[in-house]
């Protein structure tokens, strides 16, 4: 049976030779909302990840969340907040995979 | 189809800005092979080689312009078995016309110190990263330093899977 965890990569940040960074240099890296969580001197964080399905952009899984992960049920994979809200209001798919298929397919039929 | 490690040995980030030319020999970027070639990232790398605490904001982003004229850098298939591609994508780090990196499409925040620190990304299956094509903005991702930091020496590669 399949579950959800079959989507779940994996993120190593490793520090345990390096004096890492603090949680004011990655607030200051944080880019268009998103965060890395600050691992510190001699740390190592192991943690699952998700790719938005729709922007493809990374998610490292906070354990502490206690909301729900966005869920696109039309493609079947985890949306980030950000997409999940858009979904929200739209309610269209916007996978970047079927996309990529259907540019890949067009591009093959205009060549052939 | 098979996959591919693309990779730079040793490299300085040069801290630029979004939609600001990159610099030389301070980023790694990854160009699809042609107009309808297909590149899955399976895994993104960075340890740091710096001699002294080097806090650097790195980013895994696609870009808003693609680089001209690109000087091929080190593509190996991971398989010996695996057969040459007729258009093999282009891993570089120097071009006549530069990349710049979206404002809105990073994929990936891997800030770290590259004084010894380690990032390793890796992807589940069926949810990699994507390219098509060769031309903006899906055509070409890379790994450059955002502004901010103190950017320091590392080695860095990417896992990919063309097809």
């Amino acid at each position: 049976m399949q579950t959800k965890r079959r989507h779940e990569g994996y993120v190593l940040i490793d520090n345990r030779e390096s004096p890492g960074v603090t949680p004011s240099f990655v607030q200051q890296s944080g880019q268009k909302g998103q965060s890395v969580p600050a691992v510190g001197e001699g740390k190592v964080l192991e943690a699952s990840t998700i790719t938005c399905a729709h922007c493809q952009r990374g998610v490292i899984l906070n354990p502490q969340r206690s909301h729900d992960r966005e869920w696109c049920s039309k493609c079947d994979h985890y949306l980030c907040d950000n997409c999940g809200l858009i979904k929200k209001v739209d309610g269209q798919c916007r996978n970047l995979n079927q996309l990529f298929d259907r540019l890949q397919e067009r591009a093959m039929h205009v060549r052939s | 189809m098979s996959r591919w490690s693309v990779n730079v040995p040793t490299w300085t980030p040069v801290a630029v800005a979004d939609t600001t030319n990159f610099t030389d020999a301070g980023h790694m970027s990854l160009q699809g092979g042609s107009t309808t070639q297909r590149i899955n990232v399976i895994e993104v790398y960075m340890g740091g080689q710096a001699g002294a605490s080097s806090p650097t904001i790195m980013l895994l982003a696609r870009h808003s312009t693609v680089g001209v004229t690109l000087s091929v850098g080190r593509l190996a298939a991971l398989d010996p078995a695996t057969a040459a591609l007729a258009a093999p994508m282009v891993v570089f780090n120097t071009s006549t016309t530069k990349p710049q990196r979206s404002a809105t499409l990073s994929l990936l925040n891997l800030s770290f110190n590259a004084f010894g620190g380690i990032v390793r990304w890796v992807y589940s299956p069926g949810e990699e990263v994507g390219l098509l094509g060769s031309t903006a903005s899906l055509g070409e991702l890379g790994l450059s330093a955002f502004t901010g930091g103190t950017p320091g020496l590392m080695g860095s590669h990417m896992i990919i899977e063309p097809f």
